[in-house]
Order: structure tokens, then sequence, then C-alpha cells
């Protein structure tokens, strides 16, 4: 996207919500500030499924990390910062705990690892009730998750967190697009066209899976820690496998592999009800699965690289120096 | 000692013997060729060799080094480079990238420099870019670069795969039946284009079923059948060789 | 004690195995996890509960349960057929993901499907005859939980038969090993993999109605743990592996049944025994107690 219209976006990001904030509308800034909790996460997940390929169905797992480290320590009095680096820290370190093995598996299989093991955090989350205080959730009566403060300035509007979100938000972007026009990006996306053959030319093709698998959870861990602040809140129930499901369904539909896709995919997934439910009434918001469901099925045919497809870079290629070219090109062009 | 040292090489596959203690040497700048018909264990030996099966059976040694056993990508790193039988290019890729990638192991990523684009990095990435720009140059593809791989034509795409094992700086390529699926003026373009490669310095294992290939381009050719070697001498001495004849349609010199 | 809870592990087992054959025969001749699956299982369980009621306006309960169970058998057959069709045929050559993706859509929308057309609560299916409870040896046993044991065995049996001596099972064998080379012998080697889906859907509806029997209620997203136990089942016995699958099935349903009799609070933490063993067998043995490793042609 041209750097003009993205300045110019993110300018009216910056500004509109703050003249929203006495407005009717000012439940929007909310909603942009879920979609980018989202947009977090389905940039992580990007990395996993867009860039190397790999199908990952328990990505919510790790926001459930992220949010419970964070929220069992804030209500322990510990401030903000270390919280979201302890969140980071858990959500990453399970993350290449898991990965390590799980990665020599081929698709079909790791698809299958990564859901039991979300299912599996899940039921400790609901069942351990002296870590997790179980399905109700922590806080526990009495206790609270105190908001976020940085630098002595507390987070206590929606507004706040919108900025403090947009801000992560942008910073995972520029990250990921860095990382997408670098080797590692280009070791990444050979691994998803043909494993074997990455390996074969040098790659390591596991040590790189780890990668993308750690940095993703990295912002998974951000996005919880954030969440568990935000929300005051935490449960089991909010890190369901249909919420894992949505991130897919973010990152297939938006554009595997492409970061702006995968934004306007997150943007989707969290708008779309809402307009659904002021269109149709709220007994069809809830048709919104169905949908998802059916555009995932038709998407996969016929459309597979998504709605804002990934292209490959396009790079400069003026012709060699003197000095570089050799004396004698193994291939003689010109006698054709 | 020696260039390539593949001592007694076994590899079996439920029940059968893809190869059956199978030795073979290659001095360094030398273009050797193996042969042998359809299901010899040519390619397998190639798998074995760049780390994709370990042996069942015996060792290797490049460079004096054991490295059956080792990672494909640090058999890679170490010199050894091949293109596939089925060309197996990142299709989805530009050519130029796909040369870069085969930079890879000869270059490292550092977290940070790569994503505050410091100076280094800067310099790194315009170093592989070079690098593959000349590279193209050399195969004839450099106004291809921009083009995904898949777009290629297959002569194209056949030189890409070598222009890509060439990223990899290797002291040995292996090329898995690079004629295949050519007629005779682009094997003949093909064949000056590996010459050229063993003059630069980089000894070649090369798999051809074309026989004029073969006799032109070797010096010396070793003969797999059901994974056995069954000859290791000249191509002229080997097509004189009554267990290759028999072990291959007999007459087919003329291919 | 621990022979009731080898009576309930069986039962729960034999549940279990119909379903894990439902993935494993598609696994075998397509490569592909079917997610769909665990819907045509919960298909099974509604399709049979309303047929039952339709039914028993006119019918005896027990002549209505069991043609409600005989209808489940083919609607959740037909069923997968078309889902086979309609999903995944058209990715046969697609990339890896693409097939996976669809699958998951075909189960997100059959379960909203229900759940906004039917019920998004639980439905009470009701017992069609009368349940006798006796006692053997020490354990408490009923005659549902007997029915259950011998309707699985039966069918498990039947399809051991079928797959191993009649020329169709054959054939479905041969497109498992190598479908190009099948299509060459003559096989037509889409008829077969929809047969492979009629009769993968066709043990899953059978086993959601016993299910929803069992259990004593039915909701929209009843598939979900089942299905991934199922797979569990089927991944312990060797992917593509029928007997497999059966093995797996009944292992699997005893290992649990004995976790939530035996270890406190079991009933909790029986569902993280089934996860757990999935994990532990897809990351260090990911080939299960029967299969062979064979590694890739490169």
């Amino acid at each position: 996207m041209k750097k003009g219209a993205w300045f110019g976006g993110v300018a009216l990001l910056l500004v509109v919500p703050y003249f929203l904030q006495t407005t009717s509308f000012a439940f929007v800034i909310r909603l942009f500030g879920i979609a980018g909790l989202y947009m977090l996460l389905a940039l992580g997940l990007n990395l996993v499924i867009g860039f190397v390929g790999l199908l990952d169905l328990g990505f919510m797992a790790f926001y459930a990390i992220g949010a419970y480290t964070a929220a069992i320590l804030a209500i322990h009095h510990v401030p903000f910062v270390l919280c979201v680096l302890a969140a980071i820290l858990a959500s990453t370190a399970i993350r290449v705990i898991i990965g390590f093995p799980a990665l020599r598996l081929r698709g079909d299989y790791l698809a299958i690892v990564t859901l039991g093991f979300g299912e599996v955090v899940r039921l400790i989350l609901s069942n351990w009730d002296g870590l997790t205080n179980g399905p109700k959730g922590l806080p526990r009566v009495g206790e609270t998750i105190p908001p976020a403060s940085l630098f002595g300035f507390t987070f206590s509007t929606n507004l706040h967190y919108y900025y403090l979100i947009l801000v992560c938000v942008l910073g995972a972007i520029w990250i990921c697009e860095r990382l997408n026009h670098s080797r590692v990006g280009r070791a990444w996306v050979a691994i998803r066209e043909d494993e074997i053959a990455a390996e074969l030319m040098g790659v390591e093709v596991t040590k790189q899976k780890v990668v993308a698998f750690a940095l993703s959870a990295v912002f998974a861990g951000l996005a919880g820690a954030i969440f568990a602040h935000w929300e005051g809140f935490v449960t089991p129930e909010s890190f369901t496998f249909w919420e894992s499901v949505l991130l897919v369904c973010a990152v297939v539909l938006g554009g595997m592999g492409s970061i702006t896709g995968v934004i306007l995919g997150a943007l989707c997934i969290v708008m779309a009800p809402e307009i659904l439910r002021s269109a149709l009434g709220s007994s069809f918001a809830n048709a919104r699965y169905l949908l998802f469901g059916l555009s995932l099925i038709l998407m996969a045919i016929y459309r597979p690289q998504g709605i804002w497809p990934s292209r490959r870079r396009t790079l400069e290629l003026r012709p060699l120096e003197p000095e570089d070219a050799p004396q004698e090109t193994l291939y003689d062009a010109e006698q054709k | 000692m020696g260039f390539l040292e593949a001592l007694s090489i076994s590899k079996v596959f439920g029940g059968v013997a893809a190869l059956d203690h199978v030795d073979l040497s290659i001095k360094e700048g030398e273009i050797l060729g193996l042969i042998g018909p359809n299901g010899a264990g040519k390619t397998t030996f190639f798998n074995v060799l760049t780390g994709l099966y370990k042996p069942d059976k015996g060792e290797i040694l490049f460079c004096d080094q054991r490295i059956d056993g080792l990672a494909p990508h640090e058999i890679s790193s170490l010199g050894i480079a091949r293109t596939f039988q089925n060309i197996r290019l990142f299709t989805h890729m530009t050519a130029m990238e796909n040369v870069m990638v085969g930079r890879h192991c000869r270059t490292q990523s550092e977290f940070f420099r790569t994503i505050f684009i410091t100076p280094s990095f800067r310099a790194q990435e315009q170093a592989i870019q070079k690098s593959a720009r000349e590279l193209l140059h050399d195969v004839g593809l450099l106004d291809r670069g921009n083009a995904l791989a898949k777009n290629l034509p297959y002569g194209e795409q056949r030189r890409l795969e070598i222009a890509r094992a060439l990223a990899l700086e290797p002291k040995l390529l292996l090329l898995d039946e690079p004629t295949a699926g050519m007629n005779p003026s682009e094997s003949e373009d093909l064949m000056r284009l590996i010459e050229r490669i063993q003059k630069r310095g980089i000894s070649i294992l090369l798999i051809e079923h074309q026989m004029r290939v073969v006799m032109n381009l070797c010096h010396r050719v070793i003969v797999l059948d059901y994974g056995a070697k069954i000859a290791d001498a000249t191509p002229a001495e080997v097509q004189k060789n009554p267990a290759v004849i028999e072990a291959y349609l007999g007459t087919s010199a003329h291919a | 004690m621990i022979l009731q809870q080898l009576v309930n592990g069986l039962t729960l087992g034999s549940l279990y195995a119909l379903i894990a054959l439902g993935y494993t025969m598609v696994y075998g001749v397509l490569l592909m996890i079917n997610f769909a699956h665990s819907e045509i299982f919960m298909a099974g369980a509604f399709v049979s509960l309303m047929s039952y009621k339709k039914l028993s306006t006119f019918l005896p309960p027990t002549e209505a349960f069991v043609a409600g169970i005989l209808i489940s058998f083919l609607f959740c057959a037909a069923l997968a057929v078309v889902i086979e069709r309609v999903a995944y045929r058209p990715l046969r050559r697609a990339a890896r993901l693409a097939p996976l993706i669809s699958a998951i859509g075909v189960s997100i929308f059959l379960q909203n499907a229900v759940f906004l057309w039917i019920s998004d609560q639980s439905i009470a299916y009701p017992q069609a005859f009368e349940v006798k409870h006796f006692q053997f040896l020490g354990a408490q046993m009923n005659t549902l939980q007997l029915l259950i044991l011998g309707v699985s065995l039966t069918l498990m049996l039947v399809l051991q038969f079928f797959v191993n001596k009649t020329r169709l099972g054959t054939a479905i064998r041969a497109t498992a090993q190598d479908a190009t080379t099948a299509s060459l012998m003559g096989i037509p080697v889409n008829g077969i993999i929809a047969i492979t889906f009629f009769i993968g859907g066709a043990l899953g509806g059978v086993a959601g109605a016993l299910n929803g029997m069992y259990y004593g209620s039915i909701k929209y997203n009843m598939g979900f743990v089942p299905g991934i136990k199922a797979f569990t089942a089927a991944v312990l016995g060797g992917i593509g592996n029928i007997p497999g699958a059966m093995c797996g099935g009944l292992i699997l349903g005893v290992l649990e049944s004995m976790v939530a009799g035996f270890i406190p609070n079991g009933s909790d933490w029986k569902d993280v025994v089934a996860f757990s063993v999935l994990l532990l067998i897809l990351l260090f043995r990911p080939e299960g107690l029967f299969g062979r490793r064979v590694p890739d042609k490169v």
C-alpha cells in the first residue's frame, strides 16, 4: 500500500476516536480496540499459517496463557510492564516446548496436535481451581485486576486502551513487514512452498519453524496481557476452540501471508456480527458462524489466495556492472 | 585423503534393497556420471548423500569429514548442492527470490538488525540481491528475475534450479537428470553450461539417461543396477562392459 | 469395581471405535482428516431422534427407534457422500491446507445449521424401550450397554468381512494403497472414495444415535469432543488401519473410564487424558500401535 495512504489511515485512526468519545458512537472505540487485539493475534497466526504454511488450530491457548499469567500477577500487585513481560515469556516458552516435537509432524497431524493442546490448556484452566478459579474465572471475589499503568499514567478508559493497542498493532505490522522482506521471511515462504527443497537449499527448517512459532506466541502473550488488564476479568470460556477457528478464518479469508489481508480479515471477523446485528436484528447475528463456515468452503475452492492476496516482491534488476560480470557466463543467452 | 568417499552404502526400504553396498568416490574437479536403469537407486543415492535418508550401512566422507547422519541443511552448508529429477522450485516465489533463498546458508540473520533496518542489515540484503542478480545473469535469466518461478518455461526452470543450487557456493553439485525432457539442441546448451561450471572448479555428480551427454561430458561413469554398483570406469570402457549392456537395453549408446 | 469400569469403558470405547472407523477409512484413501466427520456423528443423533419422534406416532417405540437408527444410518451415509462431492473433491489436487480448511468450513456450517434451525439447547433423547439393569460378577450393567456393544461389534465384524473378503472391499484397500495404480486396474476411484465416505458416514451416524440414547441428550456441539477422541483412537491404532481403529477406540474408552473411576475428580480430568494420549502418540509414535513407519519417497 502506498505510503501516503498508510499515513493518512494511521492519522485517521489516531484522531477520529478521540472525537468519538462523547458521541453516541463511543462504542466504536471499544469495538476497534477489540478488533485491534484480534489483529495482533491474526498477525501472529499469519506468521505460522501464512508464511510458513502450518495449520495451527489452537492458537487461542497462548492468548489464554498470556491473559491468565498477567491476571494472576496483576492480582498480586505486580506492575503492568512486568505482567506483560511475564505473559510473553510464559506464552513463548510453552509454545517452544510444544513446538520442538510438534513441528516435525506433517500438516494434518500438526493441526490435530495444536487443536489438542488448545483443548488441554482450556481444560486445565477450567479445572485447576486452585490456580485459576476454574470456570468462574479471575479475579476471585474480593480481588481485582488493577488497570494497566505505564510511567505513572493509568489506562482507565476504552480510549486509553485503544491507543495502547493501536501502538502495539502498528509495531506488529512493522515487525512482520520487516521480516517478510528479509532472509527469514524468504526462508519461511520457501518452507511453505517446498519444505524438503528448502532444507536441501540450506534452510534449517525446524529451527525456522520454531522461530515463527515462538514469535507468534509473543504477539499472543502481549495481546493476552492487555486483554486481562482492559477487561479486568478472564474466564476459560473466552478462549475456546471456536475462537481459534475464527482466527484461522481471519487469516485464510484475508489472504494467507498477506499482512494487509490479515488485518482486513480480523476486522471482518469483529465487525461482521455488529453489522449483521444492526442490519438484520440480533437473531441473525448468530448466522455469522454459518456464513463463515460457508465462506471457508467457498474460499478454499474458488479463491484460495484470500481477499487481499500477498504479492511477491518485485526487485530491482539493473544489469551488472562490468566488473561484476564474469568473463564467460555459464549460458550464452545471445545465441538464442 | 579424498574429496567425496561413499563407502559401502546400503539402504533398505521395506525389504527392498534400494542400495546394496555401493562404493563411490569423486575426485576434486571431476565430472562423474551415475547411470543405470530406472529404479537402480540413483536418486536414492542422491538422497542418502544429501542427508534426506540415513544409510542403513556404510559411511560418507566429504573432504575427510563424515556427513552421513547429518541433517540436510548441514550437508548443504558444507558445500553439496543439488537439483531434482522433477524440478522443485519455490513456485510462488520469483526467480530472484528462489536464488536468494539459496544464499541462506551463506548468510546470517539477526532479529533486531532486521527489525530496525540497520546499515549492516541493508548491506547484507544488498549483497544477497547482488549475488542473485549475478547468478541469474550467469544462467541467462536476469531479465526474468521478477517472474514467478511457476510461469517460467521448462528450460528456464531447469536453469533457475541450477542457479539456485550454485547460490550455495557448493564444492560439489549433484544434478539429477538435468536434460530430461529437452531436445538435442537444448541438451547441447545444458552440456556446455555444465562444462563451464566444472571449469570454475566445482565437481559434479551427474545422473543422466541421455548417453550422448554422459559420453561427452563425464570423465568417469559409475553404473548401478538393482542398487548395486556393476561398473566404475571411463565412459568408453563402460559402453563396452557386458554387464552394463545386459543391465541396460544394450544398444542405447545413440541416445 | 474394575469390572464395572471395564464394562463402561468398552461401551464408550465401542462408540469411539465406530466413529474412528470413519476417520481412518477416509484417511486411508485420501490422506486427509475429515474434520466434518464429528458433525456427521451429531447429525446421526439428531436425525434418529427426529425420525423416532415422527415414527412413534404410529409405530410402537422399539420399532420406531430401530427405524430411526436405520434412517440415520442412511441419512448420514448420504450426507458424507454429499460433503465429499461438494467440499473435498474439487480440492483433490489443491495445496495441502485447502481440503483441511474446507473440512473445517463444513464442520462449522453443520454445527451452526443445527444451532440456528433446530435448537441451541440440549434436547432430551427419550428411552425407546425399557432398560433392564442387572448385576454380573459384581458389576452393574444394563441392557442398553449390551445393545451398544452388540450393535457396534456386529457392525465392526461386518466391516472387517466386507473389507477383507469382498471385491469391493479389496478395491477400497487397493485405492488406499495406491489410487493411481488402482485406477489403471480399472477401479473407479471416485466411486470407491464415495463408498468409503458412505460407510464411514453410516457408522458415524449410528454411533450418534446410540450415543444420544446412552447419554439421554443431544446438542448441536456434541460432536466436537467425541470427534477428537475418536480421531485419537484412530491414530492410536495406526491411522488408515481398520482393525487398529477398532482396538484404539476400545482402549481409549477403557482408559477414560478407568481414569474417571479411580482418580479423584477423575471425571473432570478424563477429557484431558484423551487429549494427552493424543498428544503423546502424535509426538512420539505417530504411526500408532499397529502402524508401520513408512518413509516418504522423495
